[in-house]
């Protein structure tokens, strides 16, 4: 698991690679806080490189939506593989967190 | 043995010295006194073997003994081997007469670290008593990285032991339906749960559930998700509003923002109706008696303790005699095989493509079978749970 962090005008972009299990949640939340600045207000996790993600992981994401939550901020993933979008459908998490087809799609959402 | 004080790089290293020639005090301090006044070493004196071990009964850091071995009272190679009774993991260093190998073999054969010669030659000593601290901070470490690795392996066995204690052991075996449940624990990982609930009216409540993460803090959310739909199960037969319930109680105080997916059935036998709420679980699989298989539609519910006040929409099937609705947790569908590839939803129908199952029994051992199979020598990753019910054929 690795996690890139870059910037595109006003939001942070995280894309996360490879495997987020129970084995590497903990070091996925820490690598997402430490890319993550108490001025960033908006955050995209990009998923393209992700091959699978347990519900360790999702909780972490979950942390990670509720904080952006508290200072009003903004969270959306995109790019998410056939199974990872199954498995946010099946836990419901794409009801409660934006998901967009692609990054360009997402920055349009944060725009809006 | 303590572990408290083990850090030797915050503290002086204390040096118990032993010897009846009162001259050796002064000239100790005197040749040290660069390491004494830099905080490397302390140093303390005994005339003999009780006096020395008077004094490491009264100075509990005492972390190394240089000694001679010829004294009154008690001699080094007796204090040799008491030592080990006040502190195991205290190094010692013997003084003795140059050219005295038979004492000298005595002394390591009785547990000395190491030994030096008179007349003291204190740079030979100096450079023997710093392996001994190095030595002495190693077999810290490694004592203290051991105690760690236990108490990690210590709060892994108590969440199994959780997870084990809450499982029911007896499945209703009725005349007119079955039901049969295992899971097979991942090492370190501790997250799946199936509960069967015995409701007024003849109906049986059917949970299965994953929470996310793992450890002691898992194990507790485990726990009281599956104490909270118990007593939301036996208030009302509508699963929709059992898990609105259970939704709102795991919602409160959950700063650590875990999660439980949960998916509740209630049976009726009477009928064969059995009416689900999802929150956020995976859709069981129904073999039907005539051979065709159906995953149980979605009724896209959010997994609990994520938001409070949903709404959880019910859906209800009736199971025809010889119908069976296998509930599983992810660690079927994504048990992966060597090379990364998942089990999924298609194997699982492939399991009963010949034909449905006789009972709930075999249904569920033909399910482990085949995750087994499939993974082969593979780690298991996650907890494999499935819970079968089957519908018996009609009075036979």
């Amino acid at each position: 698991m690795e996690v890139h962090a870059e910037r595109d005008g006003g939001a942070l972009i995280a894309q996360a690679a490879g495997r987020i299990d129970g084995s590497n949640a903990r070091e996925f939340e820490s690598a997402l806080r430490a890319t993550l600045s108490k001025q960033d207000s908006a955050l995209i996790l990009d998923m393209q490189s992700l091959s699978y993600i347990s519900s360790a992981g999702l909780r972490v994401i979950l942390m990670v939506a509720k904080m952006l939550q508290r200072r009003g901020g903004k969270f959306m993933v995109c790019s998410l593989s056939e199974s990872i979008d199954e498995v946010f459908e099946i836990s419901g998490f794409n009801r409660i967190i934006p998901t967009h087809a692609t990054r360009s799609e997402a920055l349009a959402a944060l725009g809006e | 043995m303590g572990t408290n004080n083990l850090d030797l790089t915050n503290r002086p290293c204390k040096i118990l010295v032993v010897d009846d020639e009162p001259d050796l005090e002064p000239l100790m301090l005197q040749r040290m006194r660069r390491a004494i006044r830099s905080g490397r070493y302390t140093f303390v004196f005994a005339r003999n073997g009780v006096e020395a071990l008077e004094r490491l009964n009264e100075e509990q850091d005492i972390d190394m003994v240089l000694s001679d071995i010829n004294m009154p009272q008690m001699d080094g190679l007796t204090l040799l081997q008491q030592i080990p009774k006040v502190d195991p993991n205290i190094r010692s260093v013997i003084i003795s007469a140059y050219g005295d190998m038979k004492n000298i073999r005595t002394a390591m054969n009785r547990g000395a670290f190491d030994f030096v010669t008179k007349p003291l030659d204190f740079k030979d000593l100096r450079i023997t008593i710093e392996r001994t601290v190095q030595h002495m901070m190693e077999w810290r470490e490694a004592l203290a990285s051991r105690d760690k690795l236990v108490a990690l392996q210590n709060e892994l066995n108590v969440a199994n032991q959780m997870q084990q204690s809450i499982l029911p052991s007896q499945f209703p075996k009725g005349s007119d339906y079955e039901v049969s449940a295992s899971m097979e624990a991942a090492r370190n990982v501790g997250g799946d749960f199936y509960d069967v609930i015995h409701l007024h009216e003849g109906r049986v409540g059917l949970a299965i559930a994953d929470v996310s993460d793992k450890g002691v803090p898992a194990a507790l959310f485990m726990m009281s998700s599956r104490t909270l739909l118990k007593g939301a199960a036996i208030g009302t037969l509508d699963p929709g509003r059992v898990l609105g319930e259970v939704n709102n109680l795991l919602d409160e105080d959950n700063d650590a923002a875990m999660f439980v997916t949960l998916l509740y059935a209630v049976y009726n036998p009477a009928t064969g109706s059995l009416t689900y709420a999802n929150g956020g679980h995976n859709a069981p699989l129904v073999v039907h008696a005539d051979g065709r298989s159906s995953l149980l539609p979605l009724t896209h519910g959010i997994a609990l303790g994520v938001i409070p006040d949903l709404d959880f929409l019910e859906n209800t099937v009736v199971l025809s005699p010889g119908d069976t609705v296998i509930f599983y947790t992810d660690g079927v569908t994504e048990a992966m095989d060597d090379d990364g590839e998942e089990f999924g939803t298609e194997r699982l129908f492939e399991i009963f493509a010949d034909g449905p199952p006789k009972d709930s029994e075999e249904a569920n051992n033909a399910v482990f079978k085949a995750v087994r199979d499939f993974v082969g020598d593979t780690p298991q990753s996650d907890d494999i749970t499935c819970m079968v019910l089957y519908r018996k054929e009609s009075d036979r």
